[in-house]
């Protein structure tokens, strides 16, 4: 499951950049090529991403349009995730869509960035975007408008107690 | 403002649970009875009303007896779906990373 990493090869750093960004930082001990190979071959993919669960690969094809489509085992039951690549830049950024099954229609777009520190080690920068289903239906009247506030609010301080040591 | 502040807390700490986050995200899929929530979550009832509560102080969910049933919905709040689905998926890509950098040191030099 998610133990968390006792010795750090990764520095967690969580920032906010607009109100529906979530950026995590990170720096691995392995030099970029090695990194960028775990993020778009399956095989290696397959091996952590499903953080520690056996996973299925249904689909994945690391080009720009192409599909991507996990499944996940969790106690609830298989859990599936999918999107698309909307950028494939190797060896330093992929920009993909990612929803989840169990809420359809919500759509966070992901950018990772792969910065080669010069050093053998590699930092990660993700940044993920929220689209709202309330956003696209342009049904943002100024009661939800202070829902979503009152929302991201709460968010924020979750992500910021998170980001204490 | 200063009002909500109670209440920000509550949610907080409501959302601050894996589990209520994903009795949020089940009932942001359809409201459900907290036996429906037992059976998905492989919890005893007493456990689930114990979560319940905690996320209905919050605001985050209301609940109603109908008969011998007692029936959860989210709110009255209507985003908070969203925002515990954003929490969970910062836990997960959180975890997600970990494991990266375990398989990389694991794999360390054995790969060509």
């Amino acid at each position: 499951m998610s133990a968390s990493l006792k010795e750090p090869a990764a520095g967690v750093q969580i920032g906010k950049a607009g109100e529906r960004e979530i950026r995590i930082e990170r720096i691995f001990n392995a030099p970029r090529e090695r990194v960028w190979r775990a993020f778009t071959d399956p095989k290696l993919v397959a091996q952590w991403w499903g953080r520690g669960r056996e996973m299925t690969i249904e689909r994945m094809e690391v080009e720009r349009g192409g599909h991507w489509r996990f499944i996940v085992p969790s106690p609830h039951g298989p859990q599936g995730f999918e999107g698309r690549f909307r950028e494939v830049s190797p060896p330093s950024r992929i920009v993909w869509t990612f929803e989840w099954d169990g809420m359809p229609g919500y759509v966070a777009v992901e950018t990772v960035v792969f910065e080669e520190l010069g050093d053998g080690r590699t930092r990660l920068v993700t940044t993920s975007l929220f689209h709202t289903i309330e956003e696209r239906d342009g049904a943002l009247s100024s009661g939800m408008a202070e829902g979503v506030a009152d929302s991201y609010a709460a968010l924020d301080r979750l992500l910021a107690t998170r980001a204490a040591p | 403002m200063v009002q909500y502040l109670p209440r920000l807390d509550a949610a907080f700490a409501a959302l601050s649970d894996p589990t209520r986050r994903g009795i949020l995200e089940r009932l942001g899929a359809g409201d459900a009875s907290v036996s429906d929530l037992a059976a998905s979550f492989d919890m005893t009832l007493t456990g689930v009303k114990k979560h319940v509560r905690v996320l209905e102080q919050a605001g985050l969910v209301t609940t109603k007896k109908i008969g011998r049933v007692r029936q959860c919905r989210l709110g009255p709040r209507r985003l908070d779906a969203e925002t515990a689905w954003i929490a969970n998926y910062q836990q997960m890509l959180e975890e997600r990373l970990d494991s990266l950098g375990e398989f990389l040191e694991r794999t360390k030099g054995s790969e060509s």
